[in-house]
């Protein structure tokens, strides 16, 4: 078992230096080694994916790899978990053939031992060729999905492109997430940081609806979109994001009333935190006698027509959030004041509204 | 057999008569034919015959023929390099409705050519090809811009190899290094083919530690659902104008899936297309597509569920056509096959479940029927068609009852009772009222025959071709003549006689009665005798110079004998006798075509001997018999003589 080990964290080194300018040093000697490792823990990934002890010992190797960055080599990871083995070939030789600084003996070596042309008898190669040419083919069917077919989808949850990063998000959170505790806390706060915000909150947003709720059997493969995995990172993304009120308020601020609603209707303790934001943002309006309307003291303050419609949707919700939500406004109202008058209370303007519409 | 009179060999004038004299060329050959084509090269040497003839494929194709620049297979690499130069020009140019198709429509021929390139290019060296294909570079580089050719199944890899063979292994001078980092860099293009350039996808992946190789899977898998729910919704709720697809959409779609029909990602999506319909009779999708999935299909390149190919069929009657002549492609290409064999390829095909729907059945039916016709009513073909019907019987029973269509629909000229009664195998009764049941077909039979005007509906053919069917009866009907100790009841044989011969006249008919019951007479007394030997019964398939025998005859005197050989109680102790001679009736059956050996006697019993006894002593039918295995092993054995 140490050997096999050792073999992956060499491999995972190799794998990681593969981006870096080091491959400038790189001979065809090198390049054939490094490809015959991949081969081999592509062997070792196919002999053990269901074998659930041995699995898990690797792949915690992997991620205390991770863990201390012991690779020397900064912030570009080498193999993050179990499931990259199965693709570790590929990965190799595409960070390589990417590379600029690859040597132009290595890179013409490399590019006879991946393409070898057709009627090759070696199984292995084949498949490494087989793999490389259909990821090509898949590459150009996104390609022209894309720029004829794709249509953004209005209900976000439905749309590809956010399913698909909501996906990777839930995957990396839950890998995260078994390396050490707090990971996937600092994770999502570095993205907080880098990334524009709206698209981000919206994602976590469908990350939050991912998983379907339908039960999943014990020891099923991991790969991506797995229930499991989905699950684990979801609870991981909610934890987080009810800890920090600034990111929740931008949150509620920013995703669409429809989506938000279905999102605080799978989680309770989110649609309570929700509801406290929205009451907030009512606190903030006062009654403008002249014109007639609920008006914000400041620019930056939700509109009244942004707060009904969120409020709009969520009695559309089904039950219990349907009933959770008009119970609180009446309880907000009777806090109020329960005054029946329209002007004095928001709350009572809100609830007329609504009433009104029904 | 039908005595039809043979085709002139006079030009055929209409599309149906083109048709049937293509079939017939098909089954004529005994050659593989490596493809159709070469197969109409060499029927006719006429040729304006060849011409005709290709339009007549294009047009089950259905494409414009000739197209005048499809015709320039020049067969020189060099000038196809040009042509192939100016297409991907035009096609890069401008991406419009019309460049979509066009490309489509290109892109089996285009792999084909680069598929060649390759072979080509990978024998030379790079300053050689340079030489030979000036624009070689060119044309690469134009191709890895073409989203469409890299989508098409091998045609990004049959490109990547192309590549491969520019890169010079010494470089010698910066211009040779130039050309390497030249040809790496479109590798890199094909193989990172797509840059998803919604704009925040891209940082959020990399921030989050993926490549594109990580996540294009799950991209496209993801991109397929939403495009096949969208579709569900589109269909279900085909009232609501909001949910419905728009044509242009639908036509967008299917240009796009062309080149993705063989990349298993996309099977969602090729059959969610298959199955929805739009609101008008218009078809809403694109016919090449059909014939894009057909293909794939029927080179197994895709596999589909039954009411996937049943949905395509019933769309696109081209792609039903040319399934079935592949199916009589396969019947013909290879040795004679058994029954089993024969079996195995109708099953596969899908056709008979698909025929559970009348409007398929009727087609494969007719080119079945033509097939016959311009065969006159070879055996093999025969036994297709009875082998055919069996299994298209099978799939219907299977049905839903209340979904099945009424058994009329199938055979609408023939008379409702007559159809039903012979529609019922004969496995499905008692051994016991088959004489019986015999005599009632044989009833029907003769009156449809004779109240049938001249000339209507094909006159007796018509009733004969649906006989056809169901020929096992004709064998139960040669195993009851020869069991019964009784005189042959007329019945029985005006109905083998009918079954052999259709057309004969009514005298003649009755003459090869007589004479089959002379034969019956003296194989019962042989069959007493205790000194029985193979010679009797090649005297008894020799026609006397004072009686001679019409070739129908003929014919209905080697089933009674070879039915004897099986079934009489006497007649399995001389088989393997009667198998040494060669052959039991001297003159052979059919004109052979040029070319053909005269077949041997268990290739006679194999093609003579109905599917239905085949079958029959496959499953170790009947009572009685030592060796039936020892026989059934021996027919089913590759003869050695080399004719079958």
């Amino acid at each position: 078992m140490e050997p096999l080990l050792q073999h992956l964290e060499r491999f995972s080194e190799v794998l990681a230096v593969s981006r870096t300018t080091h491959v400038s040093t790189w001979d065809p000697t090198t390049v054939r080694r490094a490809l015959q490792w991949a081969r081999y823990l592509r062997h070792v990934y196919q002999r053990f994916r269901s074998h659930d002890r041995i699995r898990t010992t690797l792949e915690r190797r992997l991620h205390s790899l991770c863990k201390e960055g012991g690779l020397g080599v900064g912030p570009v990871p080498g193999l993050r978990n179990f499931e990259a083995l199965g693709r570790c070939d590929i990965l190799l030789s595409l960070r390589l053939l990417k590379n600029p600084a690859l040597g132009d003996a290595a890179c013409r070596y490399l590019l006879q031992q991946l393409f070898p042309g057709a009627g090759v008898r070696d199984a292995d190669r084949e498949l490494l060729q087989d793999s490389l040419a259909s990821l090509a083919r898949r590459g150009s069917a996104v390609h022209m999905l894309r720029f004829n077919i794709y249509r953004e989808n209005p209900n976000l949850q439905d749309d590809p492109v956010m399913k698909t990063q909501a996906e990777l998000l839930l995957e990396r959170l839950q890998e995260v997430g078994k390396n050490e505790a707090g990971g996937p806390s600092k994770l999502l706060c570095s993205l907080w940081e880098r990334l524009p915000q709206n698209n981000f909150l919206k994602v976590i947003a469908v990350a939050l609806l991912e998983p379907p709720m339908s039960p999943h059997p014990q020891g099923e493969e991991l790969k991506l979109g797995s229930p499991r995995i989905l699950e684990e990172g979801s609870q991981e993304l909610l934890h987080w994001l009810l800890g920090k009120s600034e990111i929740l308020a931008a949150f509620c601020r920013n995703v669409p009333a429809g989506l938000l609603t279905l999102v605080a209707g799978r989680y309770p303790a989110l649609s309570h935190a929700y509801l406290s934001v929205l009451a907030d943002w009512s606190q903030r309006l006062h009654y403008d006698l002249q014109k007639g309307i609920w008006v914000g003291a400041e620019s930056q303050d939700v509109s009244w027509e942004e707060l009904y419609t969120r409020f709009q949707n969520l009695c559309q919700a089904p039950p219990p959030l349907k009933d959770e939500v008009r119970t609180a406004l009446k309880s907000y109202k009777a806090q109020d004041g329960n005054f029946e008058v329209p002007g004095l209370s928001i709350w009572t303007d809100l609830l007329l509204a609504l009433q009104s519409s029904a | 057999m039908p005595n039809s009179p043979q085709h002139s060999s006079e030009f055929p004038a209409t599309l149906d008569d083109m048709k049937t004299s293509f079939l017939g060329a098909v089954f004529k050959r005994n050659k593989p034919p490596a493809c159709l084509s070469s197969v109409l090269k060499h029927a006719w040497d006429n040729p304006t015959c060849a011409q005709f003839l290709q339009c007549w494929q294009a047009a089950v194709e259905r494409r414009p023929c000739p197209l005048s620049d499809m015709a320039q297979e020049s067969g020189d690499l060099a000038s196809d390099c040009q042509f192939w130069l100016q297409k991907l020009s035009e096609w890069d140019q401008t991406c419009t409705l019309e460049t979509q198709q066009d490309t489509c429509l290109h892109l089996p021929r285009f792999q084909e050519f680069l598929r060649q390139i390759y072979e080509a290019l990978k024998e030379a060296d790079p300053t050689t090809i340079m030489e030979r294909f000036p624009t070689i570079r060119q044309l690469l580089a134009k191709t890895c811009q073409n989203p469409f050719i890299l989508a098409y199944d091998e045609s990004q890899k049959i490109v990547i190899w192309c590549l491969c063979c520019l890169i010079n292994k010494e470089p010698q001078s910066s211009a040779e290094s130039r050309l390497n980092s030249w040809v790496r860099g479109l590798l890199l293009h094909i193989l990172s083919a797509f840059r998803f350039d919604v704009k925040e996808v891209g940082p959020f992946t990399q921030c989050l530690g993926y490549e594109p190789a990580d996540y294009c899977p799950g991209l496209l898998k993801n991109m397929v659902a939403s495009l096949v729910s969208e579709l569900r919704e589109g269909h279900l709720n085909g009232s609501n104008t909001q949910r419905r697809l728009a044509p242009e959409r639908l036509m967008s779609l299917s240009r796009i899936c062309v080149p993705l029909v063989t990349l298993p990602d996309c099977q969602p999506l090729v059959e969610a297309l298959l199955t929805y319909h739009g609101q008008g009779p218009q078809e809403v999708l694109w016919p090449e597509l059909f014939e894009a999935i057909n293909e794939a299909f029927l080179l197994k390149k895709i596999s589909l569920p039954v009411a996937a190919v049943t949905s395509l069929w019933l769309r696109h009657l081209p792609s039903l056509e040319r399934a079935v002549l592949r199916l009589f492609e396969k019947f013909v290409s290879s040795e004679r096959h058994r029954l089993r064999e024969i079996e195995c390829f109708i099953k596969d095909s899908l056709l008979p479940q698909a025929a559970c729907y009348p409007a398929v059945f009727r087609i494969v039916d007719e080119m079945f029927r033509c097939a016959l016709l311009e065969t006159d009513g070879a055996p093999e073909v025969l036994a297709a068609l009875q082998v055919f019907t069996r299994c298209f019987l099978e799939a219907r029973d299977k049905e839903n009852k209340q979904l099945r269509f009424a058994f009329k629909a199938y055979f609408p000229h023939a008379p409702a009772s007559l159809a039903a009664v012979l529609s019922q195998l004969p496995e499905g009764l008692p051994q016991g009222h088959w004489l019986q049941r015999l005599q009632l077909i044989s009833q029907q039979l003769k009156e449809a025959v004779e109240n049938q005007p001249q000339g209507s509906h094909g006159g007796p053919l018509q009733s004969w071709f649906l006989l056809a069917h169901f020929g096992g009866w004709a064998d139960v009907a040669a195993e009851q003549l020869l069991r019964s100790d009784m005189d042959p009841p007329a019945a029985l044989l005006w109905f083998l006689a009918f079954y052999h011969g259709p057309q004969e006249g009514a005298q003649q008919r009755a003459r090869t009665m007589v004479q089959a019951e002379a034969v019956l007479r003296r194989l019962r007394e042989l069959s007493g005798s205790t000194r029985l030997s193979a010679r009797d019964l090649q005297a008894l398939g020799e026609s006397s110079p004072g009686d001679p025998r019409s070739p129908v005859c003929t014919q209905l005197i080697r089933q009674l004998l070879l039915n004897f050989l099986l079934w009489a109680p006497r007649g399995h102790t001389i088989a393997q006798e009667a198998m040494a001679f060669g052959r039991l009736t001297s003159k052979p059956q059919l004109p052979s075509p040029p070319g053909w050996e005269t077949p041997c006697l268990r290739a006679q019993m194999c093609t003579s001997l109905g599917v239905h006894s085949q079958l029959r002593l496959r499953r170790g039918w009947p009572p009685p018999m030592t060796s039936p295995r020892r026989l059934l092993a021996f027919w089913t054995r590759p003869c050695t003589d080399g004719t079958s």
